[in-house]
Protein backbone atom coordinates (compact mmCIF):
# COMPACT_ATOMS: atom_id res chain seq x y z
CA UNK A 1 0.00 0.00 0.00
CA UNK A 2 2.53 2.32 0.64
CA UNK A 3 4.64 1.80 -2.51
CA UNK A 4 1.03 2.68 -4.06
CA UNK A 5 1.25 5.90 -2.31
CA UNK A 6 4.54 6.91 -3.10
CA UNK A 7 3.93 6.08 -6.26
CA UNK A 8 0.62 7.74 -7.08
CA UNK A 9 2.01 11.19 -4.93
CA UNK A 10 4.97 10.84 -7.32
CA UNK A 11 3.01 11.20 -10.45
CA UNK A 12 0.86 13.72 -8.87
CA UNK A 13 3.62 16.00 -7.70
CA UNK A 14 5.40 15.58 -11.54
CA UNK A 15 2.28 16.28 -13.17
CA UNK A 16 1.95 19.55 -11.11
CA UNK A 17 5.88 20.28 -11.91
CA UNK A 18 5.40 19.68 -15.72
CA UNK A 19 2.09 21.74 -15.58
CA UNK A 20 3.71 24.93 -14.12
CA UNK A 21 6.83 24.47 -16.71
CA UNK A 22 5.42 23.77 -19.78
CA UNK A 23 5.15 26.65 -22.81
CA UNK A 24 1.99 24.92 -24.20
CA UNK A 25 -1.14 25.92 -22.61
CA UNK A 26 -2.56 22.83 -23.85
CA UNK A 27 0.15 20.50 -22.40
CA UNK A 28 -0.07 22.31 -18.96
CA UNK A 29 -4.07 21.43 -19.03
CA UNK A 30 -3.04 17.77 -20.21
CA UNK A 31 -0.85 17.35 -17.27
CA UNK A 32 -2.94 19.14 -15.10
CA UNK A 33 -5.19 16.51 -15.87
CA UNK A 34 -3.08 13.68 -15.40
CA UNK A 35 -2.63 15.07 -11.31
CA UNK A 36 -6.42 15.35 -11.35
CA UNK A 37 -6.91 11.46 -11.89
CA UNK A 38 -4.00 10.74 -9.32
CA UNK A 39 -5.92 12.88 -6.99
CA UNK A 40 -9.01 10.79 -7.77
CA UNK A 41 -7.23 7.76 -7.10
CA UNK A 42 -5.90 9.21 -4.17
CA UNK A 43 -9.63 9.41 -3.01
CA UNK A 44 -9.86 6.12 -3.25
CA UNK A 45 -7.49 5.06 -1.32
CA UNK A 46 -8.46 7.58 1.36
CA UNK A 47 -12.04 5.35 1.17
CA UNK A 48 -13.65 8.21 -0.74
CA UNK A 49 -15.20 6.67 -3.83
CA UNK A 50 -18.04 8.91 -3.86
CA UNK A 51 -15.23 11.92 -3.79
CA UNK A 52 -12.89 9.96 -6.48
CA UNK A 53 -15.85 9.59 -8.79
CA UNK A 54 -17.32 13.42 -8.13
CA UNK A 55 -13.06 14.52 -9.12
CA UNK A 56 -12.90 12.25 -12.51
CA UNK A 57 -15.89 13.62 -13.86
CA UNK A 58 -16.53 17.18 -12.81
CA UNK A 59 -12.60 18.00 -12.54
CA UNK A 60 -11.02 16.26 -15.09
CA UNK A 61 -14.43 15.86 -17.33
CA UNK A 62 -16.23 19.34 -17.14
CA UNK A 63 -13.79 21.66 -15.43
CA UNK A 64 -10.38 20.35 -17.69
CA UNK A 65 -12.95 20.39 -20.58
CA UNK A 66 -13.45 23.86 -20.56
CA UNK A 67 -10.10 25.06 -20.17
CA UNK A 68 -9.07 22.91 -22.86
CA UNK A 69 -12.10 24.19 -24.72
CA UNK A 70 -11.45 28.20 -23.84
CA UNK A 71 -7.65 27.61 -24.79
CA UNK A 72 -8.03 26.28 -28.08
CA UNK A 73 -10.85 28.86 -29.21
CA UNK A 74 -8.67 31.81 -28.19
CA UNK A 75 -5.40 30.34 -29.72
CA UNK A 76 -3.88 30.85 -27.09
CA UNK A 77 -1.56 27.79 -26.73
CA UNK A 78 1.78 30.30 -26.19
CA UNK A 79 2.22 33.08 -24.26
CA UNK A 80 5.19 34.13 -23.71
CA UNK A 81 6.16 34.84 -20.45
CA UNK A 82 7.29 38.31 -20.87
CA UNK A 83 9.07 40.88 -18.14
CA UNK A 84 12.29 40.06 -16.49
CA UNK A 85 10.40 40.28 -12.80
CA UNK A 86 9.19 36.67 -13.63
CA UNK A 87 12.29 35.26 -13.17
CA UNK A 88 13.31 37.12 -10.17
CA UNK A 89 9.25 36.31 -8.90
CA UNK A 90 10.03 32.41 -9.41
CA UNK A 91 13.63 32.33 -7.68
CA UNK A 92 11.67 34.35 -4.93
CA UNK A 93 8.72 31.89 -4.72
CA UNK A 94 10.45 29.05 -5.22
CA UNK A 95 12.89 29.63 -2.00
CA UNK A 96 9.66 30.88 0.49
CA UNK A 97 8.28 27.49 -1.07
CA UNK A 98 11.34 25.28 0.02
CA UNK A 99 11.16 27.45 3.50
CA UNK A 100 7.49 26.88 4.11
CA UNK A 101 7.94 23.17 3.49
CA UNK A 102 10.65 22.72 5.62
CA UNK A 103 8.86 24.37 8.14
CA UNK A 104 5.82 22.49 8.09
CA UNK A 105 5.73 19.31 5.91
CA UNK A 106 9.36 18.14 7.47
CA UNK A 107 8.53 17.87 10.80
CA UNK A 108 5.60 16.19 10.01
CA UNK A 109 7.63 13.30 7.80
CA UNK A 110 9.87 13.10 10.24
CA UNK A 111 7.34 12.63 12.91
CA UNK A 112 5.95 9.80 10.64
CA UNK A 113 8.88 8.23 10.28
CA UNK A 114 9.90 8.34 13.77
CA UNK A 115 7.29 6.79 15.33
CA UNK A 116 4.73 3.96 14.72
CA UNK A 117 1.40 5.22 15.02
CA UNK A 118 -0.37 4.43 17.46
CA UNK A 119 -4.16 3.20 17.98
CA UNK A 120 -6.36 5.92 18.47
CA UNK A 121 -7.67 5.65 21.80
CA UNK A 122 -11.32 6.87 20.97
CA UNK A 123 -11.74 3.98 18.80
CA UNK A 124 -15.41 2.82 19.53
CA UNK A 125 -17.47 -0.47 19.27
CA UNK A 126 -21.22 -0.66 19.55
CA UNK A 127 -22.75 -3.67 21.62
CA UNK A 128 -26.34 -4.52 22.46
CA UNK A 129 -28.01 -6.58 24.63
CA UNK A 130 -30.47 -9.45 23.53
CA UNK A 131 -32.50 -10.71 26.28
CA UNK A 132 -33.44 -14.55 25.50
CA UNK A 133 -34.68 -15.98 28.77
CA UNK A 134 -37.69 -17.57 28.62
CA UNK A 135 -40.11 -16.07 31.00
CA UNK A 136 -42.08 -13.17 32.19
CA UNK A 137 -41.78 -9.67 31.19
CA UNK A 138 -40.84 -8.37 33.95
CA UNK A 139 -37.23 -9.32 33.68
CA UNK A 140 -34.76 -7.09 33.01
CA UNK A 141 -30.99 -7.27 32.23
CA UNK A 142 -28.48 -4.65 33.65
CA UNK A 143 -25.50 -3.38 32.03
CA UNK A 144 -23.13 -1.94 34.48
CA UNK A 145 -19.71 -2.42 36.26
CA UNK A 146 -19.84 -5.05 38.95
CA UNK A 147 -19.90 -3.74 42.22
CA UNK A 148 -22.18 -1.36 41.32
CA UNK A 149 -24.99 -3.41 40.77
CA UNK A 150 -28.45 -1.31 41.82
CA UNK A 151 -31.77 -3.10 42.70
CA UNK A 152 -34.46 -2.16 39.79
CA UNK A 153 -38.02 -1.96 40.15
CA UNK A 154 -39.84 -5.47 39.38
CA UNK A 155 -38.10 -9.10 39.53
CA UNK A 156 -34.93 -9.00 38.26
CA UNK A 157 -33.55 -12.35 37.41
CA UNK A 158 -29.97 -11.74 36.11
CA UNK A 159 -28.08 -8.69 35.53
CA UNK A 160 -25.20 -9.15 33.31
CA UNK A 161 -22.10 -6.96 33.72
CA UNK A 162 -19.12 -5.74 31.61
CA UNK A 163 -15.95 -5.26 33.15
CA UNK A 164 -12.94 -3.81 30.88
CA UNK A 165 -9.71 -6.10 31.41
CA UNK A 166 -7.70 -3.49 29.84
CA UNK A 167 -7.12 -0.36 33.23
CA UNK A 168 -6.94 2.17 30.69
CA UNK A 169 -10.29 1.59 29.51
CA UNK A 170 -12.94 4.05 30.83
CA UNK A 171 -15.30 2.18 33.56
CA UNK A 172 -17.90 5.00 33.26
CA UNK A 173 -18.86 4.21 30.04
CA UNK A 174 -20.21 1.03 31.38
CA UNK A 175 -21.31 2.18 34.41
CA UNK A 176 -25.58 2.62 34.61
CA UNK A 177 -26.77 1.31 31.29
CA UNK A 178 -29.75 -0.08 32.06
CA UNK A 179 -32.17 -1.67 30.32
CA UNK A 180 -35.52 -2.00 31.36
CA UNK A 181 -37.64 -1.74 28.19
CA UNK A 182 -39.65 -5.13 27.02
CA UNK A 183 -38.55 -7.57 24.76
CA UNK A 184 -39.31 -7.40 21.62
CA UNK A 185 -38.91 -3.61 21.47
CA UNK A 186 -36.01 -2.60 18.93
CA UNK A 187 -33.51 -1.54 21.50
CA UNK A 188 -30.38 0.29 20.03
CA UNK A 189 -26.80 -0.17 19.94
CA UNK A 190 -24.56 1.81 23.11
CA UNK A 191 -21.14 3.03 21.97
CA UNK A 192 -18.34 1.58 24.49
CA UNK A 193 -14.48 1.84 24.07
CA UNK A 194 -13.01 -1.05 21.71
CA UNK A 195 -11.13 -3.23 23.91
CA UNK A 196 -11.28 -6.80 25.92
CA UNK A 197 -13.74 -7.10 28.38
CA UNK A 198 -15.51 -9.46 31.15
CA UNK A 199 -19.13 -10.31 30.40
CA UNK A 200 -20.14 -11.38 34.08
CA UNK A 201 -23.71 -12.53 34.42
CA UNK A 202 -25.46 -13.02 37.61
CA UNK A 203 -28.30 -14.15 38.27
CA UNK A 204 -30.44 -12.54 41.22
CA UNK A 205 -33.59 -12.60 42.79
CA UNK A 206 -34.11 -8.58 43.68
CA UNK A 207 -31.05 -7.94 45.81
CA UNK A 208 -28.18 -9.36 43.76
CA UNK A 209 -27.14 -10.98 46.61
CA UNK A 210 -25.48 -13.92 44.70
CA UNK A 211 -22.38 -13.67 42.84
CA UNK A 212 -21.22 -13.54 39.17
CA UNK A 213 -22.41 -17.35 38.07
CA UNK A 214 -20.69 -16.79 34.46
CA UNK A 215 -18.12 -15.56 32.78
CA UNK A 216 -17.03 -15.20 29.12
CA UNK A 217 -14.81 -12.98 27.79
CA UNK A 218 -15.34 -10.27 25.04
CA UNK A 219 -13.04 -8.55 22.85
CA UNK A 220 -14.77 -5.38 20.97
CA UNK A 221 -13.04 -4.33 18.11
CA UNK A 222 -12.95 -1.14 16.71
CA UNK A 223 -16.21 0.05 14.09
CA UNK A 224 -17.45 -3.63 15.22
CA UNK A 225 -21.63 -4.15 16.38
CA UNK A 226 -21.85 -7.28 18.82
CA UNK A 227 -25.03 -8.63 20.27
CA UNK A 228 -24.78 -10.03 23.38
CA UNK A 229 -27.51 -12.67 23.68
CA UNK A 230 -28.20 -14.33 26.72
CA UNK A 231 -30.49 -17.01 26.58
CA UNK A 232 -31.36 -20.37 28.95
CA UNK A 233 -29.37 -23.38 27.92
CA UNK A 234 -29.99 -27.15 28.13
CA UNK A 235 -29.14 -27.21 31.74
CA UNK A 236 -31.80 -24.34 32.99
CA UNK A 237 -28.22 -22.02 33.29
CA UNK A 238 -27.80 -18.58 32.18
CA UNK A 239 -25.54 -18.82 28.81
CA UNK A 240 -24.11 -16.06 26.48
CA UNK A 241 -24.09 -16.05 22.97
CA UNK A 242 -21.33 -13.11 20.99
CA UNK A 243 -23.03 -12.67 17.88
CA UNK A 244 -20.48 -10.30 15.72
CA UNK A 245 -23.54 -8.21 13.95
CA UNK A 246 -22.36 -7.04 10.04
CA UNK A 247 -24.18 -3.97 9.90
CA UNK A 248 -22.93 -3.64 5.95
CA UNK A 249 -25.79 -2.73 4.11
CA UNK A 250 -27.19 -5.78 2.41
CA UNK A 251 -26.93 -6.73 -1.32
CA UNK A 252 -29.75 -4.47 -3.35
CA UNK A 253 -33.12 -5.41 -3.22
CA UNK A 254 -32.60 -7.73 -0.05
CA UNK A 255 -32.60 -8.26 3.50
CA UNK A 256 -30.51 -9.79 6.00
CA UNK A 257 -32.04 -11.75 8.29
CA UNK A 258 -29.99 -13.24 11.24
CA UNK A 259 -32.01 -15.96 13.65
CA UNK A 260 -30.72 -17.22 16.79
CA UNK A 261 -31.98 -20.09 18.02
CA UNK A 262 -32.59 -20.08 21.82
CA UNK A 263 -34.60 -23.12 21.93
CA UNK A 264 -32.29 -25.50 23.85
CA UNK A 265 -33.71 -28.76 22.85
CA UNK A 266 -34.31 -29.08 19.69
CA UNK A 267 -33.16 -27.38 16.02
CA UNK A 268 -34.69 -25.03 14.23
CA UNK A 269 -35.49 -24.89 10.95
CA UNK A 270 -37.05 -21.82 8.76
CA UNK A 271 -39.59 -22.64 6.19
CA UNK A 272 -41.04 -21.13 3.58
CA UNK A 273 -44.79 -22.14 3.29
CA UNK A 274 -46.72 -21.29 0.35
CA UNK A 275 -50.15 -20.87 1.73
CA UNK A 276 -50.88 -19.59 5.54
CA UNK A 277 -52.16 -22.44 7.64
CA UNK A 278 -52.54 -23.29 11.57
CA UNK A 279 -51.30 -26.15 11.15
CA UNK A 280 -49.16 -27.66 13.98
CA UNK A 281 -46.80 -29.66 11.56
CA UNK A 282 -45.20 -30.10 7.98
CA UNK A 283 -46.57 -33.60 8.01
CA UNK A 284 -49.21 -34.03 5.64
CA UNK A 285 -50.46 -37.41 7.10
CA UNK A 286 -50.01 -38.93 10.50
CA UNK A 287 -47.00 -40.97 9.72
CA UNK A 288 -45.08 -37.97 8.55
CA UNK A 289 -44.06 -39.69 5.51
CA UNK A 290 -45.05 -36.91 3.10
CA UNK A 291 -44.36 -33.40 3.72
CA UNK A 292 -46.42 -29.98 2.63
CA UNK A 293 -44.78 -27.86 -0.07
CA UNK A 294 -42.30 -25.63 1.92
CA UNK A 295 -38.96 -24.19 1.16
CA UNK A 296 -36.29 -24.62 3.82
CA UNK A 297 -34.30 -21.38 4.25
CA UNK A 298 -32.59 -22.27 7.31
CA UNK A 299 -31.81 -26.14 7.71
CA UNK A 300 -31.11 -27.20 11.38
CA UNK A 301 -29.74 -24.90 13.33
CA UNK A 302 -28.33 -26.18 16.71
CA UNK A 303 -29.34 -24.92 20.04
CA UNK A 304 -27.32 -21.74 21.06
CA UNK A 305 -26.35 -20.77 17.41
CA UNK A 306 -26.85 -18.17 14.67
CA UNK A 307 -27.01 -17.94 11.09
CA UNK A 308 -27.66 -15.11 8.80
CA UNK A 309 -29.75 -15.17 5.45
CA UNK A 310 -30.56 -12.36 2.84
CA UNK A 311 -34.13 -12.64 2.02
CA UNK A 312 -35.49 -11.27 -1.68
CA UNK A 313 -37.48 -8.13 -0.86
CA UNK A 314 -41.25 -9.45 -0.98
CA UNK A 315 -43.98 -10.96 1.67
CA UNK A 316 -43.44 -14.35 2.77
CA UNK A 317 -45.16 -16.79 4.75
CA UNK A 318 -42.58 -18.03 7.14
CA UNK A 319 -42.58 -21.19 9.38
CA UNK A 320 -39.85 -22.08 12.46
CA UNK A 321 -40.31 -25.99 12.45
CA UNK A 322 -38.29 -28.08 14.57
CA UNK A 323 -36.73 -31.17 13.13
CA UNK A 324 -39.85 -33.21 13.95
CA UNK A 325 -41.52 -30.76 11.52
CA UNK A 326 -43.31 -29.36 14.42
CA UNK A 327 -44.55 -26.27 13.61
CA UNK A 328 -43.30 -23.91 16.71
CA UNK A 329 -44.27 -20.32 15.56
CA UNK A 330 -45.98 -19.21 12.49
CA UNK A 331 -45.04 -15.30 10.65
CA UNK A 332 -47.56 -14.63 8.14
CA UNK A 333 -47.46 -12.33 5.62
CA UNK A 334 -43.63 -11.62 6.74
CA UNK A 335 -42.62 -8.38 4.91
CA UNK A 336 -39.25 -8.21 4.02
CA UNK A 337 -38.26 -4.92 3.69
CA UNK A 338 -35.24 -4.08 1.48
CA UNK A 339 -31.82 -2.51 3.53
CA UNK A 340 -33.49 -3.92 6.53
CA UNK A 341 -30.78 -6.14 9.15
CA UNK A 342 -33.31 -7.72 11.47
CA UNK A 343 -32.11 -10.26 14.30
CA UNK A 344 -34.89 -12.87 15.76
CA UNK A 345 -33.93 -14.98 18.68
CA UNK A 346 -36.51 -17.80 18.60
CA UNK A 347 -37.35 -18.57 22.45
CA UNK A 348 -39.42 -21.48 24.20
CA UNK A 349 -41.97 -19.57 26.85
CA UNK A 350 -43.36 -21.64 29.48
CA UNK A 351 -46.63 -21.11 29.54
CA UNK A 352 -49.08 -22.40 32.77
CA UNK A 353 -48.17 -25.70 33.94
CA UNK A 354 -50.33 -28.49 32.26
CA UNK A 355 -50.47 -26.09 29.08
CA UNK A 356 -48.49 -26.80 25.83
CA UNK A 357 -45.35 -24.30 25.33
CA UNK A 358 -45.47 -21.51 23.02
CA UNK A 359 -42.60 -20.12 20.97
CA UNK A 360 -41.79 -16.48 19.99
CA UNK A 361 -39.43 -14.94 17.86
CA UNK A 362 -38.37 -12.08 19.49
CA UNK A 363 -37.08 -9.51 16.65
CA UNK A 364 -34.21 -6.72 16.95
CA UNK A 365 -33.75 -4.47 14.16
CA UNK A 366 -30.79 -2.37 13.43
CA UNK A 367 -30.13 0.00 10.60
CA UNK A 368 -27.94 -0.77 8.22
CA UNK A 369 -24.83 1.77 8.59
CA UNK A 370 -23.75 2.75 5.02
CA UNK A 371 -19.90 2.42 4.41
CA UNK A 372 -17.76 5.39 4.41
CA UNK A 373 -17.24 7.37 2.09
CA UNK A 374 -19.71 5.77 -0.34
CA UNK A 375 -22.79 7.83 -1.72
CA UNK A 376 -24.98 6.70 0.32
CA UNK A 377 -22.79 7.90 3.17
CA UNK A 378 -21.78 11.12 1.76
CA UNK A 379 -25.81 11.63 0.45
CA UNK A 380 -27.23 11.45 4.17
CA UNK A 381 -24.84 14.23 5.58
CA UNK A 382 -25.60 16.06 2.43
CA UNK A 383 -29.06 16.85 2.20
CA UNK A 384 -29.83 16.03 5.84
CA UNK A 385 -27.18 18.22 8.35
CA UNK A 386 -26.51 20.33 5.10
CA UNK A 387 -29.31 20.99 3.00
CA UNK A 388 -29.22 24.60 3.59
CA UNK A 389 -25.62 24.60 2.45
CA UNK A 390 -26.64 22.34 -0.79
CA UNK A 391 -29.32 25.03 -1.91
CA UNK A 392 -27.15 28.00 -1.47
CA UNK A 393 -24.84 26.03 -3.20
CA UNK A 394 -27.09 25.41 -5.97
CA UNK A 395 -27.92 29.12 -6.18
CA UNK A 396 -24.29 29.97 -6.52
CA UNK A 397 -24.23 27.70 -9.84
CA UNK A 398 -27.29 29.19 -10.92
CA UNK A 399 -26.17 32.78 -10.67
CA UNK A 400 -22.94 31.82 -11.82
CA UNK A 401 -24.59 30.12 -14.63
CA UNK A 402 -26.43 33.81 -15.72
CA UNK A 403 -23.04 35.49 -15.43
CA UNK A 404 -21.17 33.86 -18.03
CA UNK A 405 -24.42 34.19 -20.17
CA UNK A 406 -24.42 37.90 -19.82
CA UNK A 407 -20.54 38.03 -19.58
CA UNK A 408 -20.88 36.07 -23.31
CA UNK A 409 -24.00 37.44 -24.48
CA UNK A 410 -23.98 37.77 -28.56
CA UNK A 411 -24.77 41.36 -27.23
CA UNK A 412 -21.79 41.95 -25.79
CA UNK A 413 -19.77 40.77 -28.69
CA UNK A 414 -21.55 43.17 -30.82
CA UNK A 415 -20.97 45.36 -28.73
CA UNK A 416 -17.00 44.94 -28.71
CA UNK A 417 -16.87 44.45 -32.52
CA UNK A 418 -18.64 47.78 -33.18
CA UNK A 419 -16.33 49.27 -31.17
CA UNK A 420 -13.01 47.73 -33.10
CA UNK A 421 -14.66 48.34 -35.95
CA UNK A 422 -15.52 52.10 -35.54
CA UNK A 423 -12.03 52.74 -34.01
CA UNK A 424 -10.37 51.48 -37.38
CA UNK A 425 -12.90 52.92 -39.54
CA UNK A 426 -11.95 56.69 -38.17
CA UNK A 427 -10.89 58.34 -40.52
CA UNK A 428 -10.74 62.32 -41.34
CA UNK A 429 -10.99 62.28 -45.28
CA UNK A 430 -13.82 60.75 -47.26
CA UNK A 431 -12.94 57.31 -48.81
CA UNK A 432 -13.85 58.62 -52.54
CA UNK A 433 -10.61 61.11 -51.98
CA UNK A 434 -8.49 58.40 -50.53
CA UNK A 435 -9.54 56.24 -53.68
CA UNK A 436 -8.72 59.23 -56.27
CA UNK A 437 -5.36 59.66 -54.42
CA UNK A 438 -4.44 55.97 -54.74
CA UNK A 439 -5.80 55.18 -57.84
CA UNK A 440 -4.57 58.97 -59.53
CA UNK A 441 -7.54 59.63 -61.06
CA UNK A 442 -11.37 61.26 -60.46
CA UNK A 443 -13.00 58.16 -59.55
CA UNK A 444 -16.21 60.62 -59.79
CA UNK A 445 -17.06 63.28 -62.39
CA UNK A 446 -18.30 66.72 -61.24
CA UNK A 447 -21.49 65.78 -62.22
CA UNK A 448 -21.67 63.10 -59.48
CA UNK A 449 -19.53 64.89 -57.27
CA UNK A 450 -22.40 67.73 -56.93
CA UNK A 451 -24.61 65.47 -55.96
CA UNK A 452 -22.46 64.17 -52.63
CA UNK A 453 -23.33 65.93 -49.49
CA UNK A 454 -22.47 69.38 -49.48
CA UNK A 455 -22.48 70.14 -53.25
CA UNK A 456 -24.58 71.49 -54.90
CA UNK A 457 -28.03 71.21 -55.11
CA UNK A 458 -29.62 67.88 -56.71
CA UNK A 459 -31.94 67.16 -58.86
CA UNK A 460 -29.82 68.62 -61.93
CA UNK A 461 -28.84 65.21 -63.09
CA UNK A 462 -32.24 64.45 -64.16
CA UNK B 1 -8.07 -0.51 7.10
CA UNK B 2 -6.10 1.66 5.55
CA UNK B 3 -2.37 1.04 7.04
CA UNK B 4 -1.15 4.62 5.87
CA UNK B 5 -2.08 7.44 8.28
CA UNK B 6 -3.56 10.53 7.27
CA UNK B 7 0.12 12.51 7.44
CA UNK B 8 1.54 11.83 4.56
CA UNK B 9 -1.26 12.46 2.30
CA UNK B 10 -0.99 16.16 4.53
CA UNK B 11 2.73 16.49 3.19
CA UNK B 12 1.45 15.47 -0.27
CA UNK B 13 -1.43 17.94 0.20
CA UNK B 14 1.11 21.19 0.95
CA UNK B 15 3.65 20.65 -2.15
CA UNK B 16 0.72 20.24 -4.45
CA UNK B 17 -0.25 23.38 -2.72
CA UNK B 18 3.42 25.17 -3.28
CA UNK B 19 3.60 24.45 -6.57
CA UNK B 20 0.24 25.92 -6.99
CA UNK B 21 0.92 28.85 -5.43
CA UNK B 22 3.83 28.92 -7.34
CA UNK B 23 2.60 28.82 -10.66
CA UNK B 24 0.32 31.70 -9.68
CA UNK B 25 3.35 33.99 -8.66
CA UNK B 26 5.22 32.84 -11.91
CA UNK B 27 3.14 32.35 -15.09
CA UNK B 28 1.78 35.02 -16.94
CA UNK B 29 -0.68 33.37 -19.07
CA UNK B 30 -4.20 33.94 -17.10
CA UNK B 31 -5.34 30.08 -18.28
CA UNK B 32 -2.31 28.48 -16.23
CA UNK B 33 -2.58 31.07 -13.66
CA UNK B 34 -6.45 29.57 -13.42
CA UNK B 35 -5.19 26.46 -13.62
CA UNK B 36 -2.87 26.98 -10.67
CA UNK B 37 -5.40 27.86 -8.61
CA UNK B 38 -7.44 24.73 -9.03
CA UNK B 39 -4.03 22.71 -8.67
CA UNK B 40 -4.18 24.43 -4.83
CA UNK B 41 -8.10 23.68 -4.45
CA UNK B 42 -7.37 20.39 -5.46
CA UNK B 43 -4.28 19.91 -2.32
CA UNK B 44 -6.95 21.48 0.09
CA UNK B 45 -9.84 19.32 -0.73
CA UNK B 46 -6.56 16.39 -0.49
CA UNK B 47 -6.02 17.47 3.01
CA UNK B 48 -9.95 17.26 4.17
CA UNK B 49 -10.56 14.06 2.72
CA UNK B 50 -7.40 12.57 4.45
CA UNK B 51 -8.85 14.63 7.65
CA UNK B 52 -12.51 13.30 7.30
CA UNK B 53 -10.78 9.90 7.24
CA UNK B 54 -8.61 10.28 10.33
CA UNK B 55 -11.60 11.25 12.17
CA UNK B 56 -14.12 9.05 11.09
CA UNK B 57 -16.27 12.07 10.07
CA UNK B 58 -18.28 12.12 6.49
CA UNK B 59 -18.61 15.90 6.97
CA UNK B 60 -15.02 16.50 5.34
CA UNK B 61 -16.38 14.87 2.11
CA UNK B 62 -19.32 17.26 1.96
CA UNK B 63 -16.79 20.14 2.40
CA UNK B 64 -14.87 18.68 -0.89
CA UNK B 65 -18.31 18.84 -2.65
CA UNK B 66 -18.64 22.36 -1.63
CA UNK B 67 -15.48 23.80 -2.50
CA UNK B 68 -15.90 21.01 -6.12
CA UNK B 69 -18.66 23.09 -6.88
CA UNK B 70 -17.45 26.56 -5.85
CA UNK B 71 -14.43 25.89 -8.20
CA UNK B 72 -16.97 24.82 -10.99
CA UNK B 73 -19.03 28.49 -10.48
CA UNK B 74 -15.71 29.84 -10.36
CA UNK B 75 -14.18 27.97 -13.42
CA UNK B 76 -17.30 29.09 -15.46
CA UNK B 77 -17.29 32.98 -14.79
CA UNK B 78 -13.49 33.36 -14.98
CA UNK B 79 -13.22 31.41 -18.58
CA UNK B 80 -15.92 33.75 -19.38
CA UNK B 81 -14.12 36.73 -18.51
CA UNK B 82 -10.85 35.93 -19.75
CA UNK B 83 -12.24 35.47 -23.25
CA UNK B 84 -13.75 38.53 -22.80
CA UNK B 85 -10.98 39.98 -22.00
CA UNK B 86 -9.44 38.19 -24.93
CA UNK B 87 -11.32 40.26 -27.46
CA UNK B 88 -11.02 42.76 -25.80
CA UNK B 89 -7.03 43.10 -26.27
CA UNK B 90 -5.60 40.10 -28.18
CA UNK B 91 -3.86 38.96 -24.82
CA UNK B 92 -4.40 37.43 -21.84
CA UNK B 93 -0.89 37.66 -20.71
CA UNK B 94 -1.82 39.30 -16.73
CA UNK B 95 1.02 41.99 -17.47
CA UNK B 96 -0.71 43.39 -19.94
CA UNK B 97 -3.63 43.85 -17.60
CA UNK B 98 -2.95 47.28 -16.03
CA UNK B 99 -5.49 49.51 -16.11
CA UNK B 100 -6.63 49.17 -12.22
CA UNK B 101 -3.04 49.68 -10.97
CA UNK B 102 -3.09 52.84 -8.83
Amino acid sequence: MEWLFLAVSFVAVLAAAMMLTRQNAVHSALFLIVNFGCVAFLYLMLDAPFLAMVQVTVYTGAIMVLFLFVIMLLGAETTTDTSGRTRWLGLAGSAIAIILLLIFAFPIASDMLADDKAEPLDAQAQLRLINAIPGGEAEEFTVMEMGFAMPLAGTVRANVALDAVDASLPDDRIDGVIYDDPREVARGYRELAAGDYTIIVGVSDGSYASGPIFTKDLALTPDSATSVVVFENAEDLIDVAVLSDDLSAPAVGKMRLTLFNAVTDRQVSLVEVGQYTERRSLCDDGSCSRLIPHRRLIDQLPAGDHISLELDEGSYNLAFVDQDQNVLRILADYQAERGLIETRALVREPGPPGSQASYRAAVYNALAVPAFGSPEAVGQVLFIEYVLPVMLVGMLLLVALIGVIVLARPDALAQAERRRINRRRRVNRPLVSVISQQTGADVLSGEYQAKLPGGPADGSAE
Amino acid sequence: MNPIGAEPYIVLSMVLFLLGALGVLMRRNAILVFMSVELMLNSANLALVAFAREWGQVNGHVFVFFVMTVAAAEVAVGLALIVNIFRERQSINIDDLQQMRG
